[in-house]
């Protein structure tokens, strides 16, 4: 119970009341019980903001596209045509719901759930604050690979269960390209699990700090190159352009959601959106400090002492500065993955698996094994730290 | 409380999940259903405190058999047609009441001897060995390290083993010139 | 069951929940007000305005089979090395990092043996090429 959501909140003498006066009633220890319902009220709280961030990401996704091309794209609904998402959203609803003759009922309209569950689930451990964490797992990261490869099943069964050509082709690639890409970015997370010594987002993220010079990335050359295979990695996962092969229109219609029309295809869109900003988040997480925020400031400490605030107050400004941390950063990527899809243009498929097997596989592993002899040959210090140790020696003498 | 309804909910997905791989016909929701079931393991995992295992099991499981299993039945060309090229039924006639009814009697047995087995296993203080949210991967970790490095770098091997059977096999074979 | 505290894995099985309500709800919602007229046009498989030439479940290339059993292996191989490298920074601060470099540089090496052998004979080309020296050679039937 270290580091959630609900351990920031038993720090006040609020809750060690509420607990104690619900458990006076009930005849039971009821700290579970608040547990659970402050883990619901958080939940929910998530996935409203994530289910906006997708929606906004489909409208940032076409109005960035629209400047790239020097178009306007939507103006029409709300300012600057910013409530886009919610229109789709009611006219996603209101469409017909279409299941073609041949197809498999029951997996047709179990995969975009399953895609769904998939993807929310990972939400449970990504970092979003020091205090705003729904669960601090002590194996975090692996959790979400694991979880995150359900995704794949998904695209795999939605493509299966149409029976349509250009859903079963897009199907198998976009299940065997996910596996795939898996294999490089979770070597590149092991680098990282290397340097920090610990799987749970705490620790990644402890090991760094606020400033870039702390961070992970720049901690030694063979993490900065992890960063990038990471990077394409989670690009190549999330089925985003320039590897959006399993639904490359030119080639295979609309891939394995061809078939799929109104909600059904909502989900699929949905889960692909709220994952690339898991993606976005973890690689903020592991390499761009996560949600640290510059001199110390998210502990709330220095506003205690330079301006003489309430200690709990001080640490609720301090969470806040670091939600505008995280999500600064993981927006910033977002608008990065936004940009490559509309600047580089599709792999063939044959490209895409050398890409994989025979470029960012290879460099993952010599990244890891850099890694690991960098921990050991400098004994875990970055190279920041080692240059600047220079620097003073030399000054010093 | 919640521990309880996490290893009940764990436990009847697992259950319900395998009762429904044996009894789907379609080879496509019988994997379906087996996903199901390795989710339950993993809950049950998680309900003992192997967190990390739990883990595994998603990721080994849920991620890579269940798709390497989907990847294998459309190899065979899915569910489309329940006969082969030979007029042979591809799934052979186990259903019936016989089979059933030797199953269940030798289910019945074999679960009298697991039961004999563990009820010593389980007179012996059983929560000894766990203690609340103890890092297992820190535990796991030291002891790959020190004790079983012989197993951790042979596992290696075992893997290597395993790459290289995976590339042979699915190679086009030569053909013998006479 | 009482020694362990399992309240963090709560928003787990709360996020897993909320997933099976929203796309539980959305559709329910959705078939309460949307238009059902199905036709037998408009239900069959999409193929570029023709008619839907058999099933599309057919055969498919090995190939796809032999990335997932690549995978599968470099999966159990990272599950072995996640703890492993978990403990990797405690064991260099006591000193013994040496020795566990050393472990995990035969654990990998091992496994790039496995890469380079699969790369040399050509099982990691998507799309194989046909002036390898290990194609098959096909029999001349005389």
């Amino acid at each position: 119970m270290n580091s959630t959501v609900v351990s920031y909140f038993s720090q006040s003498n609020e809750f060690q009341n509420v607990t104690n006066w619900l458990t006076q009633i009930l005849g039971f220890n009821a700290s579970s019980l608040v547990a659970f319902i402050i883990f619901a009220v958080f939940s929910l709280i998530i996935v409203g903001a994530m289910a906006t961030i997708g929606g906004l990401g489909t409208y940032a996704e076409r109005k960035i596209s629209a400047d790239l091309q020097a178009r306007i794209g939507p103006n029409r609904v709300g300012p600057f045509g910013i409530l886009q998402f919610l229109a789709d959203g009611v006219k996603m609803i209101l469409k017909e719901d279409i299941v073609t003759t041949n197809a498999d009922r029951f997996t047709f309209n179990l995969a975009p759930v399953l895609c769904l569950v998939g993807v929310f689930a990972t939400l449970a451990v990504v970092p979003y604050s020091s205090g705003f964490m729904l669960a601090d797992l002590n194996v975090g990261i692996f959790y979400l690979v694991g979880m995150a490869s359900l995704v794949g099943v998904g695209v795999f069964l939605g493509g299966y269960a149409s029976n349509s050509k250009w859903s079963m082709l897009g199907g198998m690639r976009g299940a065997s390209q996910i596996i795939s890409y898996e294999i490089p970015a979770t070597l590149s997370i092991i680098a990282i699990v290397l340097l920090a010594g610990g799987l749970s987002m705490k620790t990644l993220i402890d090991g760094q700090g606020g400033a870039p010079q702390d961070w992970y990335i720049f901690h030694n050359p063979f993490a900065f190159m992890g960063f990038f295979v990471y990077f394409i990695s989670a690009l190549a996962e999330t089925n985003r352009a320039p590897f959006d092969l399993p639904e490359a229109e030119s080639e295979l219609v609309s891939g394995y959601h061809t078939e799929y029309t109104g909600m059904k295809f909502g989900l699929f869109a949905l889960a692909e959106y709220i994952e690339v900003f898991v993606v976005c988040g973890v690689a903020v997480a592991l390499f761009l400090g996560g949600y640290k925020v510059p001199f110390d400031l998210g502990s709330g400490q220095i506003l205690v002492e330079k301006l003489g605030l309430d200690g709990m107050l001080a640490q609720n400004i301090g969470q806040f500065l670091e939600l505008g941390s995280f999500f600064t950063k993981t927006l910033l990527l977002y608008y990065v993955v936004i940009w490559v899809r509309w600047t580089l243009p599709r792999l063939r498929v044959d490209q895409l698996m050398t890409l994989c097997w025979k470029y960012l596989t290879p460099i993952a592993l010599v990244n890891l094994i850099g890694c690991a002899v960098w921990m050991y040959a400098f004994n875990g210090k970055s190279i920041f730290a080692l240059i600047f140790h220079a620097a003073g020696s030399a000054g010093g003498h | 409380m919640f521990a309880n309804t996490l290893f009940l909910a764990s436990a009847c997905l697992t259950i319900g999940g395998a009762i429904a791989v044996v009894y789907s016909k379609n080879l496509m929701h019988a994997c379906i259903y087996l996903l199901a079931s390795l989710f339950g393991v993993a809950g049950l995992y998680t309900c003992i405190g192997a967190d990390f295992l739990a883990a595994t099991q998603l990721v080994v499981y849920a991620g890579g058999v269940v798709i390497l299993m989907l990847f294998a039945i459309m190899l065979t060309g899915g569910t489309s047609n329940k006969v082969n090229r030979f007029g042979l039924e591809k799934i052979p006639a186990m259903g019936n009441k016989k089979t059933f009814f030797i199953a269940s009697f030798a289910a019945v047995v074999s679960a009298m001897i697991i039961v004999k087995i563990l009820i010593p296993v389980l007179k012996q203080n059983p929560s000894s060995a766990l203690s609340p949210n103890e890092p297992t991967v820190e535990r796991l970790g030291t002891l790959l390290a020190t004790d079983h490095i012989l197993a951790f770098e042979i596992s290696s091997v075992l893997l290597l083993g395993a790459l290289v059977g995976a590339a042979v096999i699915s190679r086009p074979r030569k053909e013998i010139h006479d | 069951m009482s020694t362990l505290n399992l309240d963090v894995y709560m928003p787990i099985v709360i996020l897993i929940a909320l997933a099976l309500l929203v796309a539980g709800g959305s559709l329910f919602l959705g078939s309460l007000i949307r238009p059902q007229h199905p036709n037998k046009l408009k239900e069959t498989a999409y193929e570029c305005g023709e008619e839907p030439v058999g099933s599309a479940w057919a055969n498919f290339n090995v190939r796809f089979y032999v990335v997932a059993l690549i995978f599968i292996i470099f999966d159990v191989e990272s599950a072995l090395m996640f703890p492993v490298a978990a403990v990797f920074k405690k064991f260099n601060e006591i000193g013994l990092g040496g020795t566990l470099l050393m472990s995990i540089l035969t654990f990998v090496s091992v496994l790039v043996a496995g890469i380079v052998y699969c790369w040399k004979k050509g099982d990691l080309d998507w799309v194989k090429s046909f002036n390898q020296t290990n194609q098959p050679t096909i029999a001349k039937k005389d």
